[in-house]
């Protein structure tokens, strides 16, 4: 069967707090929905099979890898992706603590991370050393900031809660 | 010209002389592109799509066998199926159809024979890339299967190094051996005859792969005058157009590549968007349409260079007093399919095979040799990974033979200031590898753990390791060495930062600002980089072999110390005090010893303008020549060296053979630190993606030639879970004379230490050596059982 059999289906999805009605086929991913229709390219492919962490995003949530669901699996779901994090010119006190301790290098993976991040904070707000690598085990980091990683985690887990969520910001 | 010191070396040795205080350099700051980064906004290759319509797919039909000669090929189902524009094979070409790197060995579109199971044999143009993909499996190649040969002791004999009768991998070159290099010092047998201890031992080590995050990409745009535009994912952003040009048959001036950030390079991005750039450009020249090539993870697994496998036998012997006085050693490498950059990582492997000691009497011979595998290129080390493996741990054994502490062993070895080299290069300046390995042992708590570790009973237990290294700046004596920036201050005093040089996460390019920052006196902030793109960015040379702070560095203090001149002498005129006086601390500009006496950076800069005089400069360095004997290995390889000791501390679980490294200590000579986060950060990454390649990492042919894991499931790279608690970095600054305010390289250095280091630890915490990598559980866990350490 060629690809032009497979008939476009209308779906219907919340991606950072706003509906979008986009035509996909069947075979589509969430991951090329966000990409390439929605254009949020803070959302990276990887490897294409969920194994490096690179397009994760946050999905009703759960820090789901964006290649593995498919577009119509996302059907009226609540999707967070990193452009979604904060309010406009603001950073989030784990993208804050992250600069804080210099672990910026390439940065192909950080938007998975802090999504990764995110979503541990979300439901334990004062993980440990432990917690914290259980946690982020599915993001890759070939760079090497993992140690920095941790340190942004515990620091941005800190900066939450003393209720500093957003920071303000030059550049 | 009869200049004997250029003048932009006169330039880099007066500021080195001269100014030792400094307000960024060497200071913990924020990488300028921190900010886009941390927002998801930063824009990769891929990333690009969304700006352009109409854009068409390239889609790589690859070989069915890893050896095989073609027949025949026929693309009329693949070119009936709707939505496919175009199939592209080797006769639609209208340059050359070749991309190989140092020598010409390596076709863009495969056409007479296929080498290895990466090889390209046609290409699919199509309006989406799932038809593309539909459509090449309808491309039928007519194969003739050859003998697909993977280990390279097929093709040399490894006691003569001579070539063995095989089919040949590249009939049109007659050979299968890529180069050969060696070294001639002294009288090895002399050498062994004065040895009262000799230790000789075979070591391998494995295919490895980049595994960098974003996968190859490229886009192609057509130009209204014909030309093409190239967006890629590059270190090399010039040698990118050069390959790209070959292909297309058009002179350089009409192909432009512009080279977005990187997600990671590592040396893997070196010289593949040669060839994935010139796919997406013959795509456009064909269809006159913007195309897009994109590598999944597996694509990029099989479509890119590798780290050199090796197998190396080393003899070194020893005097009862614990010096070094003769090595022998046999290294060959197998570069696959293709050179790629082979010929040179063999070159830097022979260079550096004895390790940064004092040896009389060397005999060495590098071969390199083709076989059916992925083909290997530039990776992180470059060749030397490979040797500080065998070295070091050859270092250990032969102080464990003589009863000596394996620092103690060494310090009675290593170079220091006023030595020569194996190659009888004299080291006049800067050798701070004694200070490097003093100070990792007293991090480390070396001797107190080594003694500890001695009186260990149980099934796990502890080790500590070492192991020195060195690594040559820059390119050598591989090829023409120098790099370039421009520096341009805009009308409203802000500054433009141009620079063929790349930033794939390494952040060398902050390092870059800093050092103009500091001569010019304005804050970091004020500098623009603007993306590498041959139609704006002076070609600085390659983004490789850890000489982007080096040289581009040198370059960016010729063109910072020009204009600082020129402003130098406005000011003077404005403030009515001497040149020399003037203080630039921008947003103020004032005289020394009258600070009240000031005008505003915006002023100077206005004033400039007013009198023509142009804040346009362009700054330029060109290393000192090297000089290399190839019949006896001598000479000045590279003007100057990163020394480094590393100590790493393991826990081996004898029982079933799994090593945790629970800290690593690196101690690097980098001469000075320029962007102190970016050497923190190199120091840590280097000492991750080392363990990783000590005890994980490998890429697995099958005897077929295909790559049984050519994705990051079964290629395993070090997760968080995977690294240590700590990695200490400590850092020496020798300072070299050439080198800008002193600074040396470390980013490829900082992998070189980090295996053989947890090797020898291994050692020491279990007793037992593993000679080849990685050293996976599996191995350890066997070895132990062979020695009967562990009844299981």
């Amino acid at each position: 069967m060629s690809t032009e059999e497979y008939p476009e289906i209308e779906i219907t999805l919340n991606v950072n707090g706003k509906d979008y009605t986009v035509k996909v086929k069947p075979y589509e991913r969430l991951l090329d929905v966000l990409r390439y229709k929605l254009g949020l390219t803070s959302v990276k492919e990887g490897c294409g099979r969920g194994e490096c962490g690179t397009c994760a995003v946050i999905m009703d949530g759960k820090l789901v890898a964006s290649c593995l669901v498919l577009a119509v699996q996302a059907r009226g779901k609540k999707i967070l992706t990193l452009e979604g994090l904060t309010p406009p010119g603001k950073l989030h006190a784990i993208q804050k603590a992250l600069l804080d301790t210099y672990a910026m290098q390439c940065g192909f993976c950080f938007p998975g991370v802090i999504m990764a991040m995110k979503s541990l904070l979300d439901r334990n707000p004062d993980p440990t050393e432990d917690e914290i690598r259980e946690a982020l085990s599915g993001n890759l980091c070939r760079c090497g900031s993992y140690l920095r990683f941790i340190k942004a985690a515990k620091l941005a887990a800190e900066y939450i809660r003393k209720g500093q969520v957003y920071f303000e910001f030059k550049g | 010209m009869a200049l004997s010191t250029a003048e932009y070396v006169r330039i880099i040795e007066e500021l080195f002389e001269k100014v030792k205080k400094f307000t960024y350099v060497g200071k913990h700051m924020q990488r300028w592109d921190a900010i886009e980064k941390i927002l998801g906004k930063a824009r990769f290759t891929a990333d690009y799509a969304n700006l352009y319509r109409n854009l068409v797919y390239v889609y790589s039909v690859r070989a069915k066998y890893a050896h095989a000669k073609i027949r025949k090929i026929d693309v009329s189902e693949a070119e009936k199926v709707s939505g496919v524009l175009k199939v592209i094979t080797p006769k639609d070409i209208p340059g050359v159809n070749d991309v190989g790197y140092v020598i010409p060995d390596q076709p863009l579109l495969a056409y007479s024979k296929v080498r290895y199971i990466g090889d390209t044999v046609a290409l699919i143009v199509a309006e989406d890339p799932y038809i593309a993909e539909e459509a090449g499996e309808k491309v039928y190649v007519d194969y003739e299967p050859l003998p697909v040969i993977i280990d390279p002791l097929e093709i040399v004999d490894p006691v003569t190094l001579e070539e063995k009768k095989h089919v040949l991998i590249h009939d049109e070159r007659e050979s299968d051996i890529v180069a050969r290099y060696r070294i001639r010092t002294g009288d090895v047998k002399k050498g062994f005859e004065q040895s009262s201890v000799i230790v000789e031992n075979e070591y391998r080590t494995q295919y490895a792969e980049h595994a960098y995050m974003e996968p190859e990409a490229a886009l192609a745009i057509p130009e209204p005058d014909g030309g093409i535009t190239i967006i890629a994912s590059t270190q090399c952003p010039y040698e990118a157009r050069r390959a790209i040009s070959k292909v297309l048959g058009m002179p350089f001036n009409k192909v432009r590549v512009v080279a977005p950030p990187l997600g990671g390079g590592f040396g893997g991005k070196e010289d593949v968007a040669n060839e994935i750039g010139a796919k997406a450009a013959i795509a456009t020249l064909l269809t006159g349409r913007p195309a897009i090539a994109v590598h999944t993870r597996e694509e990029s697994i099989i479509g890119h260079s590798k780290r050199h496998p090796a197998i190396m036998w080393y003899k070194h012997g020893a005097t009862r007093d614990g010096k070094l006085v003769a090595v022998e050693a046999r290294i060959i490498l197998d570069t696959g399919a293709y050179a790629s950059l082979g010929p040179f990582v063999a070159w830097r492997a022979t260079v550096h095979s004895v390790g940064p000691y004092k040896v009389p009497n060397a005999k060495v011979d590098t071969v390199t040799v083709y076989t059916n595998g992925v083909y290997a290129g530039a990776f992180r080390g470059f060749g030397n990974p490979q040797i500080h493996f065998a070295v070091e741990q050859q270092m250990d054994l032969l102080a464990e033979e003589l009863g000596m502490d394996p620092v103690e062993f060494r310090l009675k070895n290593i170079l220091r200031n006023g030595d020569r080299t194996v190659h009888r290069q004299l080291l006049d300046h800067g050798v701070g590898l004694e200070e490097a390995l003093v100070k990792a042992a007293e991090a480390a708590d070396w001797y107190r753990k080594r003694a500890e570790y001695a009186k260990q009973t149980g099934t796990v237990r502890r080790g500590i390791g070492v192991a020195l290294l060195w690594h040559g700046n820059s390119i050598g004596a591989e090829g023409a060495d120098y790099s370039a920036v421009s520096i341009i201050i805009n009308r409203d005093g802000s500054i433009t930062f141009r620079t063929g040089l790349t930033d794939m996460g390494q952040g060398a390019i902050q390092g870059l600002i800093m050092l103009a920052a500091e001569v010019l006196g304005v804050p970091p902030e004020y500098f623009r980089v603007e993306m590498p793109d041959t139609a704006s960015v002076p070609d600085a040379g390659p983004t490789v072999a850890s000489r982007t702070t080096a040289m581009g560095g040198n370059a960016t203090l010729v063109a910072a110390y020009k204009l600082r001149k020129k402003l130098n002498e406005v000011a003077a005129d404005m403030l009515k005090c001497s040149p020399d006086d003037i203080e630039i601390k921008a947003p103020e500009v004032y005289c020394r010893g009258d600070p009240a006496r000031k005008i505003r950076w915006i002023d100077l800069i206005e004033e400039c303008f007013w009198r023509g005089v142009s804040l346009q400069e362009y700054g330029y360095y060109r290393a000192p020549k090297a000089r290399w004997d190839d019949e006896v290995g001598h000479g000045e390889p590279y003007f100057t060296y990163t020394f480094g000791a590393i100590m790493a501390e393991v826990v081996v679980d004898m029982e079933t053979g799994k090593t945790y490294v629970e800290r690593i200590v690196t101690a690097y000579d980098i001469g000075r630190v320029v962007n102190r986060v970016g050497a923190e950060l190199h120091a840590e990454g280097g000492a991750i993606q080392g363990l990783g390649y000590a005890l994980m990492e490998e890429i697995v042919h099958s005897p077929e030639g295909k790559v049984w894991n050519p994705n990051l499931y079964a290629y395993y790279i070090p997760t968080i879970l995977d690294v240590p608690k700590e990695i200490i970095s400590v850092f020496v600054e020798a300072g070299y004379i050439r080198g800008p305010f002193g600074a040396k390289g470390l980013g490829e250095p900082s992998i070189n230490g980090i295996a053989p280091a947890i090797a020898n630890a291994i050692a020491n915490a279990v007793g037992v050596r593993i000679k080849s990598l990685p050293m996976t559980p599996e191995k350890v866990y066997l070895e132990l059982k062979r020695k009967g350490l562990i009844k299981l």
